[in-house]
């Protein structure tokens, strides 16, 4: 377990504010952020590398604030992983029992049970400089993890990796997370990886945590509208309650040239996210069941993104919506398209104020 | 070209008067083993003060980058007359002299000192360039893995910047090795005392024996490609980055 209170640390002109989190033994969780956000500053902050300004650092029961980084018991593998060039892989895994004084048969069964569970004894005698990006993210993961730390900090462990590379060591992370039961914090800007590994994860941005919770609460129920785009929302409206919904607990409000019916009972000025993916889009001649949030839109472009098409509509708002290929298929849309945009009230969401 | 031009203007008399002299194989031995003095006392100073320099901020850091910078752009001349100067006039340098009981004026040691003042620079500012290239996250691993801040920089840093500081050994050793006129002001070149192969040559070519004076300079040729090979062999493949 790690618990963070109220850490503050500045840098220049930036500053990481009051930040509080706490993760539970065995948590895997992923710090999400744009990249400039402060995240590996964080990391630093919590291996002891940068002394922070105020808060307390807590690992299981202990107070680690002002602990020297080689007693906190945190594995770090940084980002681009560091390893020494120097060195051989075997030697740059038993680095941290070496430099503690162990040596012979100690040293050698560790290190032997490191590689046989992460598969890579062949790769022992090699030399860092000849190693692949997948190989290198091993032995940087061996050498964290074979002095047994109480918490895991992986800073952006896989950003230099391809797609494919990515995911396998996303899947490899998670396994090894899990058979260890560690507590892992996992700095990233790619929120794909989150999806991967995170049972928990949280949003840092303009030095403060703008939200924790599970990826759906970040992706369907952000605090903000930072949180909102970071999670590649960007139908982010301002709109004003005007009256009672035509339904129980609903509210209609005025949004550009429309109006818009949601869940819930608001009153003034608001701010509203819908996910693109909650936009149902239906071709301009078929009925729809829906009693409210039925739009007249355009298409005006339709983007081919992989696992959906992306589509920018124009009417009283614009939006944008995904559909998946069988559904953009089906639809028939080319650009121009009159469409029906259907929003479903409780998919709305409001925007704390 | 050059070098070749040299090689068959010298006659065998000229190169059994090298070979012969008890002078020369004195100037000879003086030559490698002030220069090798100098080399070792430059790093021994440029390892710290490099690693400084590229690692850490404090007042007047630029001025002390630009004060050791100094030698390598003034004229080698003015070192001499410097040193001269301060060991002669200077209180501190007089009593270093005739207290201290350490003499440089016209002394064997005085060919180290002054080719440590000439040539240290490249030492240090090699160093500092290695240094400035070892990546801190490095160092920032090594902490996390259980080093203290010395012993990062023992097991890290240092092997890292190895290969840069040899490089910046290598260049030292050639400017001392070579180094002539700071010499002929403050040591002077006194036969069989304070003569170097660079005074020999100057000598040599002075009474007018040019063949002798160019076999000299091939003796010197030949010990620094003999050296620079050896040093190239032992550090590894060098890249000399100022």
């Amino acid at each position: 377990m790690i618990r963070i209170e109220r850490l503050s640390f500045g840098v220049g002109d930036f500053q990481l504010r009051q930040l509080s989190l706490e993760v539970a033994q065995g948590q895997y969780f992923v710090l999400l952020g744009p990249p400039g956000s402060g995240k590996t500053i964080f990391m630093e902050c919590l291996c002891g590398l940068r002394k922070v300004e105020s808060g307390r650092i807590y690992i299981d029961k202990g107070e680690v604030t002002d602990l020297e980084p080689r007693a906190r018991g945190i594995g770090y593998v940084p980002q681009d992983h560091a390893l020494f060039p120097h060195l051989s892989v075997e030697r740059n895994i038993a680095f941290g029992y070496r430099v503690r004084g162990y040596r012979g048969e100690d040293v050698i069964a560790r290190v032997a049970e490191i590689v046989d569970l992460l598969g890579m004894r062949h790769l022992l005698s090699r030399r860092i400089n000849g190693l692949s990006g997948g190989e290198r993210q091993q032995a940087a993961l061996a050498r964290a993890l074979v002095l047994r730390p109480k918490v895991l900090l992986l800073d952006e462990p896989v950003c230099a990796l391809d797609e494919a590379s990515r995911q396998e060591i996303c899947s490899e992370l998670q396994r090894l997370q899990h058979q260890l039961g560690l507590t892992t914090i996992h700095v990233s800007h790619n929120i794909e990886e989150a999806f991967s590994v995170a049972d928990k994860a949280g949003i840092l941005g303009e030095g403060k945590l703008q939200q924790i919770g599970s990826i759906d609460e970040l992706l369907r129920k952000p605090r903000n509208e930072f949180v909102a785009r970071f999670m590649r929302c960007e139908n982010i409206f301002s709109g004003e309650a005007v009256s009672a919904g035509p339904l129980p607990k609903s509210t209609t409000v005025q949004c550009a040239q429309t109006q818009l019916v949601v869940a819930g009972r608001h009153h003034g000025q608001i701010k509203f996210m819908l996910r693109p993916e909650d936009v149902l889009v239906l071709a301009g001649d078929r009925h729809s069941d829906a009693v409210e949030n039925k739009l007249r839109v355009n298409l005006i472009r339709a983007r081919d993104c992989g696992n959906y098409v992306k589509m920018e509509l124009k009417g009283a708002i614009d939006l944008v919506a995904h559909l998946s290929h069988a559904a953009f298929t089906e639809l028939k849309a080319r650009g121009g398209s009159n469409l029906v945009a259907v929003i479903r009230r409780e998919n709305i969401h409001i925007f704390p104020a | 070209m050059l070098i070749i031009t040299d090689v068959f203007y010298i006659d065998k008399k000229a190169v059994v008067t090298v070979l012969t002299s008890n002078f020369i194989r004195h100037a000879l031995w003086l030559s490698i083993w002030t220069s090798f003095t100098a080399t070792f006392i430059a790093l021994f100073f440029a390892v710290p003060m490099g690693y400084t320099l590229s690692r850490f901020r404090f007042p007047g850091r630029t001025l002390v980058d630009s004060v050791i910078d100094l030698p390598i752009i003034f004229p080698p001349l003015v070192a001499g007359l410097t040193l001269l100067v301060f060991f002669s006039q200077s209180v501190i340098g007089r009593w270093i002299q005739e207290n201290a009981g350490i003499e440089f004026v016209f002394q064997p040691k005085g060919i180290v000192l002054c080719q440590f003042v000439v040539a240290a620079s490249f030492a240090i500012r090699s160093a500092k360039t290695a240094f400035g290239d070892v990546d801190r996250r490095y160092e920032n691993v090594a902490l996390t893995l259980g080093c203290t801040p010395w012993g990062s920089f023992w097991r890290v840093s240092l092997p890292l910047a190895l290969h840069g500081i040899i490089a910046g050994g290598i260049l030292t050793w050639a400017r001392a090795f070579g180094v002539f006129g700071p010499l002929m002001i403050f040591v002077g070149s006194f036969r069989g005392r304070t003569e170097v192969l660079s005074t020999t040559v100057f000598l040599e070519q002075s009474i007018g024996n040019l063949e002798v004076a160019l076999a000299v300079a091939l003796v010197m040729i030949l010990v620094a490609l003999i050296a620079l090979t050896m040093i190239h062999l032992v550090g590894g493949s060098t890249e000399v980055k100022l």
